[in-house]
């Protein structure tokens, strides 16, 4: 406090001070990260105190898992995140593309530029990239059919920066035929309508798309058939247990007759209930070979499930909220939340209903059904790290191709769209701003390729070398971008390298508005001071 | 045998779970010794209620707590959430990456080293208060001191005084991404955690896998520590519970760990608390059909009990109290069925959960909010003047009136264990005669009272904290020949069995406790452009959800005062 006093530039010199820490804070989150990026990233193995295992290849992952304290870092840490949860996709890049924004301002800061120069120039240049992307962009048509091929690639793209190839390849498919699955004319693509289940495999890993539903129980009785062809199913969130109704409450048993009488006369309304479901089955399936599956949200206890056993009939309960809605997308029919009125139109339909048990873990499939809008994509795995970053990689995969659907529209990868934005705006966009914000503009520029340049770093390239090849076709007129294998230009097209275009756009929005925050720092100022306090 | 679910959500909670697991592995273990006292031998309680019977992967059988725990990332100390202890770093090292073909780095946290306890149950080599062999005795009790020693000088982490195997599916660690843990102490600082829709999702799984098994559930036991951020992600766990198990009661315990009531360092520092006190208990109690709240500022100063010796700043201590009570609490949900094949002599008084629930909250005040009475230990049946005496049972339950004089209110008593003066274990029929002529004596009787008795002692296990006064015997028995002031305080080498008395009380004693909030909700947080309303639209709060809460609370309240129109249910 006295020294403030003392000294009339304190205030400047705690701002700069606290533009420093940053500017370091953003540098430091984007070497974490820069390994990450692209094909030839590292994966990250997180093992904690107790043993327990993480395992990531993507920035979102890898974010949540830090302990980050700085407030900084957390700043950038949240957007990169943001990102990741409106897009699904390119969390590494907006970590990167924010930690050089600050590096190519520090530069001109210390050359004496003020910030302000730099977040002016900023705004013009992401305006300017924006509208560049517009043109930039490469249109897919989205017609009854949609492009197999084009899904595919993009597909592909995306799980290979998370899975080895063959992996990779072998899910391209499934998340493809997945999104597809789910998809409904004229209606957004709601992908919890994808199931993900895993289950513990011996060794090797191995996944596969089932038309219809995986659920993780199986029956409860031991009568109950395992397996089963051409099953109607029924999909309800009936309670056929024997519960004390909510109108009983407060009233007493005086004595245990009495307490009898009244669990007698619940036990019969849920007899009812069964027995309606029972003649239903009699009704659709007595003198043919079809078969009746009951799954159910509620409970079934014992002496329904006793019932619906010696009815032939197979039945599930507890099943999860989100199940009803899968089964009926996939099975047809409709969710009954009462047995009043039970007609056939109720009923679902699936080829096949059959349980495979692994130790305690049950698991049944309902397949072969009829034009199906809800899948499952189910993960063998060896461990639960593996599986869980399996899971993450599908999740990226369905996200592109959902991405790919509604932006009808993707973007030429490996660097080459951030290679033309640069000479866009370095050749067309930096002269129409007047002053020094033209240094905002090219930092803005240089900043863009940290995409290709993290790209070939990690494939073990010269920088340089990759960096000047790609420009020199460039300024040849030709789009290209780096073969990761030998560094050399390739046109992605040609090779099949797609990013989403909306994950694009909102890296260069989101970027350089972090980045402006950070720069003027008044705002941050107190963070500033947080900051030094011991963590 | 009609089944109860556990569920243990934030710190202090999980640490009065590990004491009350550890209860029930010591009798699970007590009834297959042979060497035991009978009151064990005969099972008298049906611990598949609690428990789950299963297999692992290799086909091992198992038999596991059906228990979910929900606890912040870290809180597991040397445990892995699958329960087993974790990889070592070394294998960590050696781990192949099947997914990926190019670079891998691998960062490794130093190890969370296990304690003397856990390394000796490890290596098996003990079998916790089971005297078998009489060669090694002498060695074996040097041993168990260095571990109760070991216990008393450093716990942790609640993982550090378990016994019990739980199942892969039952520990859950909450990641708040940057969400600090260590400052999760009010109602807001949940906001990222809970909305965070993939690990409630992953919450509602673990309970679904355990309530699926279920072929009756009787209700799920909830424990919460509700001192800060866990009260929010209880909140919406108990919510969704309530959508997907419509009619299985939940009975839920607040459990609070001393220290968190330390007196407040500023103004603000008191209005947050004040604001979450009534904003956490609004939200809970509308989703649950009972609440307890247990937990007095301190344990160790209060006149809770003349028996034990606690230090409050020791939660391994003070939760050793709570899973106690809870754990009586317990016992009438899984005595062996009284129906008409029933044998008397052996216990009496079962009640399922949703029996409590009604018999609590559907009569006299139709309060669901219930003040926890214990007697730790219980007095012998003829102390005094042969009554069983009523008055050795003192509230856990902070805030509440010391006045006990309300005809309407309603209870539920457990007494287990007891005595009879000469020191053998006391009939049932003795129990009953000399509670209820205890009860005749009483100048205002309550309006209902329902018993429930067992012969069986809370038997205590090695980790068990050294908390009991030099003055009670082995058998938990009162010592009255006592007269050594200065001995130190006695632990599970020196007691094996403390007989147990509790109670649940719903009446007008825990009206203050539900004034205070209703207002401060009123005074802090609905008054507008106060400091109060703008933290509770800091954590999220709108408006109208401020009022609804407000209006909830008073509504509680009114259910106290009849004459303002609202009747209580007489019969
Ligand atoms: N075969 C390829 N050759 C060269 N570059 C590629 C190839 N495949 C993908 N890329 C590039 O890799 C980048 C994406 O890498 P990655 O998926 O690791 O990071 P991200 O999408 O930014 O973040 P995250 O996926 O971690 O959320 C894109 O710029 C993409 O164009
Ligand atoms: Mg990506």
């Amino acid at each position: 406090m006295s020294l403030r006093v003392l000294n009339p530039n304190a205030e400047v010199l705690n701002k700069s001070a606290a533009l420093h820490m940053n500017i370091n804070a953003a540098k430091g989150l984007q070497d974490v990260l820069r390994t990450n990026l692209g094909p030839k990233g590292t994966i990250k193995m997180l093992v904690g105190g107790a043993g327990d295992i993480k395992l990531t290849k993507d920035g979102n992952t890898l974010l949540k898992e830090m302990q980050i304290q700085n407030p900084t870092a957390i700043m950038i840490a949240r957007t990169a995140v943001a990102q990741d949860d409106t897009s699904g996709d390119g969390t590494t890049s907006t970590v990167l593309f924010i930690g050089e924004l600050m590096k190519q301002s520090e530069r001109c800061i210390e050359e004496g530029t003020h910030p302000r120069f730099l977040v002016d120039g900023f705004e013009v240049a992401k305006r300017a990239t924006l509208e560049f992307l517009e043109k930039f962009k490469t249109p897919v048509v989205m017609g009854d059919e949609p492009d197999r091929e084009m899904l595919k690639m993009v597909a592909r793209t995306t799980l290979r920066t998370k899975l080895y190839e063959g992996l990779a390849d072998q899910l391209t498919d499934i998340v493809l035929n997945a999104v597809l699955c789910v998809r409904q004319k004229d209606e957004p693509i709601d992908l919890f309508m994808v199931e993900i289940m895993h289950m513990r495999h011996k060794f090797d890993v191995d996944t596969h798309l089932i038309e219809g539903l995986v659920l993780d129980h199986g029956s409860r009785h031991p009568d109950m058939k395992r397996r089963a062809e051409n099953c109607y199913i029924l999909t309800a969130n009936v309670s056929l247990e024997y519960e004390k109704s909510e109108i009983n409450a407060g009233f007493f048993y005086s004595n245990a007759e009495q307490r009898e009488k009244m669990v007698s006369a619940e036990r019969r309304q849920v007899d009812e209930r069964v027995k309606k479901i029972i003649e239903l089955k009699n009704k659709v399936c007595s003198g043919t070979d079809k078969n009746f599956v009951v799954i159910n949200q509620k409970g079934i206890d014992p002496p329904s499930l006793d019932l619906l056993a010696r009815a032939g009939i197979i039945a599930l309960r507890r099943a999860k909220r989100r199940n009803m809605e899968r089964l009926v997308l996939a099975c047809g029919g409709e969710a009954i939340n009462s047995v009043d009125d039970l007609t056939e139109d109720c009923l679902g339909w699936a080829g096949l209903v059959y349980e495979h048990v692994l130790g305690e873990e049950k698991y049944t499939f309902v397949e072969n059904v009829k034009n199906p809008h809800s899948c499952t994509i189910l993960i063998k795995g060896p461990n639960d790290h593996t599986i869980a970053q399996i899971k993450d990689a599908v999740r990226d995969g369905l996200r592109s191709v959902k991405n790919t659907v509604e932006d009808e529209a993707v973007v030429l990868g490996a660097g080459a769209f951030e290679m033309a934005a640069k000479k866009h705006l370095m050749d067309n966009v930096k002269k129409t701003v007047k002053g020094r914000a033209q240094l905002g503009v090219a930092a803005f520029a240089d900043a863009l390729l940290v995409i290709p340049k993290t790209l070939a770093e990690n494939s073990g390239l010269d920088t340089q070398d990759v960096i000047v090849a790609l420009e020199n076709e460039h300024d040849r007129g030709l789009v290209v971008g780096l073969n990761h294998h030998s560094g050399e230009p390739v046109d992605p097209q040609m090779e099949g390298i797609f990013d989403n275009y909306s994950v694009k756009r909102q890296i260069i929005n989101s970027g350089p508005i972090i980045a402006s925050q950070l720069l003027l720092v008044d705002e941050v100022i107190r963070a500033g001071r947080n900051m030094r306090k011991p963590t | 045998m009609r089944e109860v679910v556990t569920v243990q959500v934030g710190g202090f909670a999980n640490f009065v779970g590990s004491h009350f697991w550890n209860f029930q592995d010591e009798l699970l273990g007590l009834a297959d010794d042979p060497a035991a006292d009978a009151a064990f031998r005969a099972a008298p309680l049906d611990m598949d209620a609690l428990y789950r019977a299963g297999e692992t992967l290799q086909g091992v059988s198992t038999y596991c707590p059906r228990l979910v725990s929900v606890g912040s990332r870290g809180s597991l100390g040397s445990l892995s959430s699958s329960g087993t202890s974790g990889l070592s770093s070394a294998a960590a090292q050696e781990l192949k990456v099947p997914t990926w073909s190019g670079n891998v780095t691998r960062s490794v946290a130093k190890p969370h080293g296990r304690n003397l306890f856990l390394e000796s149950l490890a290596e098996g080599e003990q079998k916790p208060s089971t005297g078998d062999g009489a060669g090694n005795d002498s060695q074996k009790s040097v041993e168990d001191k260095e571990l109760v020693e070991c216990l008393e000088n450093g716990v942790n982490f609640w993982t550090d005084y378990t016994k019990v195997q739980y199942h892969p599916q039952s520990l859950y660690e909450l990641n708040g991404s940057w969400t600090n843990f260590d400052k999760f102490d009010h109602y807001g600082t949940a906001r990222e955690v809970v909305s965070e829709w993939s690990q409630m999702e992953e919450m509602n799984e673990r309970l679904r896998f355990f309530v699926e098994e279920c072929d009756h559930i009787q209700g799920i036991q909830f424990i919460l520590d509700d001192s800060g951020g866990f009260s929010s992600v209880a909140a919406h766990y108990l919510e969704n519970i309530a959508d997907d198990y419509t009619n299985t009661p939940v009975l839920l315990y607040c459990v609070r760990d001393p220290v968190t009531h330390g007196p407040p360092r500023t103004q603000r520092e008191s209005m947050t608390r004040s604001l979450h006190d009534a904003v956490s208990f609004s939200k809970l109690s509308s989703f649950c059909n009972l609440m307890v709240p247990i937990g007095l500022p301190s344990l160790s100063q209060s006149y809770f009990s003349p028996f034990l010796s606690i230090q409050d700043v020791k939660p391994f201590h003070s939760s050793a109290v709570s899973a106690a009570a809870i754990h009586s609490v317990t016992v009438p949900f899984r005595l062996q069925n009284a129906g008409p094949a029933s044998n008397f002599a052996h216990s009496s008084g079962n009640i399922d959960i949703g029996e409590l629930v009604h018999i609590i909250s559907g009569q006299g005040w139709q309060n669901m909010v219930t003040a926890l009475d214990v007697a730790m230990p219980a007095p012998s049946l003829t102390d005094g003047n042969g009554l069983w005496n009523i008055k050795s049972l003192h509230s856990l339950t902070p805030e509440i009136s010391d006045e006990d004089e309300d005809p309407y209110s309603v209870e539920s008593l457990v007494v287990h264990g007891v005595m009879l003066a000469g020191g053998q274990r006391a009939s049932i029929s003795q129990v009953k005669d000399s509670v209820c002529s205890a009860y005749e004596g009483r100048s205002t009787k309550p309006k209902f009272s329902h018993l429930s008795v067992s012969p069986c002692p809370l038997a205590i296990p090695l980790p068990f904290p050294s908390i009991f006064r030099s003055n009670i015997g082995r058998h938990g028995e009162i010592l009255s020949n006592h007269s050594e002031r200065t001995q130190l305080p006695k632990g599970s080498l020196d007691v094996e069995s403390v007989p147990m008395a509790a109670r649940l009380r719903s009446s007008n004693a825990i009206l203050p406790f539900i004034e205070r909030r209703s207002l401060s909700l009123q005074k802090l947080g609905v008054a507008r452009g106060t400091l109060g309303s703008q933290a509770l639209r800091d954590w999220g709060f709108g408006k109208e959800e401020i009022e609804d809460m407000s209006e909830h609370l008073s509504k509680m309240v009114r259910m106290f005062h009849p004459e303002d129109g609202l009747t209580s249910d007489s019969d």
